[in-house]
């Protein structure tokens, strides 16, 4: 498994990853990661938000005119500002037990990241059976979680059988049953992820 | 616990109200009034279900058909998860429930005592099953219990504890085409097989003695001397009464035995005036019990010339106007009563021959004395002035022999004690109604209750015509569909929870359901009736031969009518 970035900043609930622009092609909205703690534990996210700042360069190029596209390629490829990930922390694994909880302690700098394996991923959200890490993407009203959820249950679908998909959506329902709003959101997108369709059966 | 019974759990609720259950099965898997229990340590609850209720975490769910904006399969699990049922159950009784250390040793179970205390939260809700059944209502194989029908969702047989039926006056009530006939039928015979106690039955409709067309279905109705011949011999009132082709025995009534409380409850059907009761009292203060064969004999208007000419006249002493002048008595009030008890003084039924019509009642009160029943029909004399006049005189009578009896039985203890009897009135709201209800034979056999062994069956189709003391004596009821909410309010008239039975009772289908209340059955329960057919006889029967099996020397020749 690649490495796709490093740790710019973190705190206990989540972090900032920096990556290239060959790399970015690898993480996407809604992926499960993880992170090699320097302590020894493997911290898991889910990618939020990926930013691609500008800097004063990129601003020049854009107001300029007749650009030869070989300058165009060389200035998206060779910035001198990373594009950011965001990455929402969700558990993490200690001597070889997985835990729905925030990590004792947030990542450090320059920490490796990698996308996970569908291995990983499968143990991960069947460690418990309460899909207690729900709460860490529900907490935050800041977050896009219907579309959040809806791009982590159609990765999850691809490696984890049509029942814990229909179990997931279950138990979204019921943590969000006395919230209507984010409740209709959600099953809006999750509608247009077309994930409980015959086809994915 | 099966997880296929379970139906919910507790959510909420008081001891003083009711519970709530969140349903986890479909609404329509329970009723109100459905039998449940509640699985708590260490009591279960038993129950009735006396509402139900749809719910949704927030109205807007509920609002909204999501199937149209939604995938149909995401809208279903979403409906799944915000929208419930919840249902309010009323706990009636609790019985803790027995250690598997004790059911092992054998050492007695704890019986259902009213309920004092209620589950914890959470606590799983179950529908009765038998065992359920029986340990409220008793086992059907018990000797003395009647299966009076079944519940409604299980179908599991509900039984009546007969001898505790006959303890205290009974009352079985329905509106017209409820079935009130049927079920009565059903019970007098379960009272004659289990020999629990002597059936006397006023048939004024003439529809219990024999087998007879049922208008609505064509077929047959079976008549209980049918199947009890032996057992429960038919009278009929008048000097040759004829049943359906069946020739009778004959009832006169003794013109001494009239009273004149037996008049003044006629009042309406004779359009007696209020002078009356001054009258009847001066008849009876001057005649005693021969006042009826006196006033009888006087002529109205009859006069005598009392000078020598003969121009002057007055009222003879034999005449009406003559009697009351002597007796103080206004002459148009007196005459106005006997112009109105004309309408009974031409009744064939009543004789002046007082030995001959003693006879005959003391034929019936020595048949139910030693342990037979009898039925007395009305033959054409199916108006309501006969069938109250004669109704109150023979209950009068029948419960002084039985007075008398229980005085001696108390008295002396080498005399036998009495055998219970249940006296079954029909329309008896036209016996126990008004101001003279109060003071009636009814009233007082319903006050005494099982005093001195005689009870009440009141059969009724208006309960709220029935004086109010009455009813609220009356410990079983069994109540089929009424439509007045009067009558609802009278059949449950002396009981708690009134609230809660009055939905159950407003919402019993018309025909064969009715709702068993009161102090004769341990708690309150809707049933499916029993049908009244070839196989309750078949099951009667068979049951018959193996209970003639478990009875002594003295019972087995009761049974046989001896």
């Amino acid at each position: 498994m690649h490495e796709m970035g490093r740790i710019l900043r973190a705190d206990i609930t989540s972090c900032v990853v920096g990556t290239w622009f060959e790399r970015v092609t690898e993480p996407y909205f809604g992926a499960m990661v993880r992170i090699l703690a320097a302590e020894g534990y493997h911290i898991f996210g889910i990618v939020y938000d990926i930013q691609v700042a500008d800097d004063g360069l990129v601003r020049q190029l854009l107001s300029a005119e007749g650009l030869d596209p070989l300058i165009l390629e060389d200035n998206r490829r060779n910035r001198n500002v990373p594009v950011e990930i965001s990455v929402l922390f969700i558990g993490y694994l200690s001597e070889g037990t997985i835990l729905h909880l925030l990590p004792p302690r947030p990542p450090l700098s320059l920490d490796e990241i990698h996308v996970c394996s569908a291995e990983e991923k499968r143990a991960f959200t069947t460690a418990s059976a309460s899909f207690g890490y729900f709460r860490h993407l529900l907490r935050n009203e800041d977050l896009p979680t219907g579309e959040l959820l809806a791009a982590h249950l159609h990765d999850l679908g691809e490696v984890n059988s049509p029942g814990w998909l229909q179990q997931a959506v279950q138990e979204l329902i019921v943590l969000l049953r006395d919230d209507y709003p984010r409740l209709m959101a959600l099953m809006s997108a999750l509608g247009d992820a077309n994930l409980l369709s015959e086809a994915r059966q | 616990m099966n997880m296929k019974e379970r139906i919910g759990y507790v959510v909420g609720g008081t001891l003083r109200s009711n519970l709530r259950v969140r349903l986890t099965c479909k609404p329509d898997t329970v009723q109100e009034g459905s039998f449940v229990v509640i699985d708590g340590t260490p009591y279960l609850f038993y129950s009735l279900v006396t509402d139900l209720q749809l719910g949704a975490t927030d109205p807007r769910f509920a609002d909204e058909q999501f199937e149209q904006r939604i995938d149909p399969r995401l809208a279903q699990m979403l409906l799944g998860q915000t929208l419930y049922t919840n249902i309010e159950i009323m706990p009636v009784l609790m019985q803790e429930t027995a250690p598997d250390d004790q059911l092992s040793t054998g050492d007695e179970i704890s019986h259902p005592i009213p309920v004092k205390t209620i589950p914890e939260h959470h606590s799983i809700v179950r529908m009765a099953h038998q065992g359920d059944i029986e340990a409220i209502f008793g086992s059907v194989e018990k000797k003395g219990n009647f299966v009076v029908g079944t519940t409604r969702e299980q179908e599991l047989p509900v039984c009546i504890d007969l001898e505790k039926f006959v303890k205290r006056s009974s009352g079985i009530f329905g509106a017209t085409g409820t079935g009130k006939s049927f079920l009565t039928r059903m019970i007098l015979a379960g009272l004659i097989h289990e020999n629990q106690a002597s059936v006397f039955i006023f048939d004024m409709h003439n529809e219990y003695a024999f087998d007879r067309n049922d208008p609505d279905t064509g077929g047959r109705i079976t008549g209980l001397t049918s199947k009890f011949k032996g057992k429960l011999q038919a009278f009929g009132l008048g000097p040759s009464p004829m049943v359906s082709g069946n020739a009778l025995s004959s009832l006169m009534i003794a013109e001494s035995d009239i009273e004149p409380e037996d008049i003044l409850l006629l009042s309406k059907e004779l359009n007696l005036r209020e002078t009356t009761d001054a009258t009847l009292n001066a008849l009876f203060s001057s005649k005693g019990t021969q006042w009826f064969t006196f006033f009888k004999g006087l002529e109205p208007g009859k006069r005598i010339t009392i000078d020598e000419e003969g121009e002057k006249t007055e009222f003879a002493a034999d005449s009406v106007e003559g009697w009351a002048r002597d007796a103080g008595i206004h002459p148009e009030a007196a005459k106005a009563l006997h112009t109105r008890l004309r309408k009974i003084f031409n009744k064939d039924y009543i004789i002046a021959d007082n030995k001959k019509a003693q006879d005959s009642l003391k034929t019936i009160i020595d048949y139910l004395q030693n342990g037979r029943h009898v039925v007395l029909s009305f033959g054409n004399y199916e108006s309501d002035l006969d069938y109250l006049l004669v109704a109150n005189i023979l209950t009068r009578r029948i419960r002084e022999a039985w007075v008398q009896q229980t005085n001696d039985y108390n008295s002396h203890h080498d005399k036998p004690k009495p055998r219970s009897l249940v006296i079954t009135v029909e329309e008896a709201h036209k016996l126990m109604t008004g101001e003279m209800a109060s003071q009636t034979i009814f009233s007082t056999i319903a006050r005494e209750m099982r005093k001195y062994f005689v009870t009440l069956l009141v059969v009724d189709q208006r309960p709220s015509q029935i004086y109010d003391e009455v009813m609220s004596q009356l410990g079983t009821r069994i109540s089929g569909w009424l439509g007045d909410d009067a009558d609802i309010s009278a059949v449950l008239s002396g009981l708690s929870n009134k609230d809660n039975l009055r939905g159950m009772l407003a919402h019993l289908q018309e025909k064969e359901e009715v709702l068993l209340l009161g102090w004769g059955v341990p708690m309150p329960l809707p049933v499916r009736s029993r049908r009244y057919d070839d196989e309750f006889w078949q099951t009667l029967l068979k049951n018959k031969s193996k209970a003639a099996g478990n009875q002594s020397e003295s019972d087995l020749k009761a049974v046989l009518g001896f």
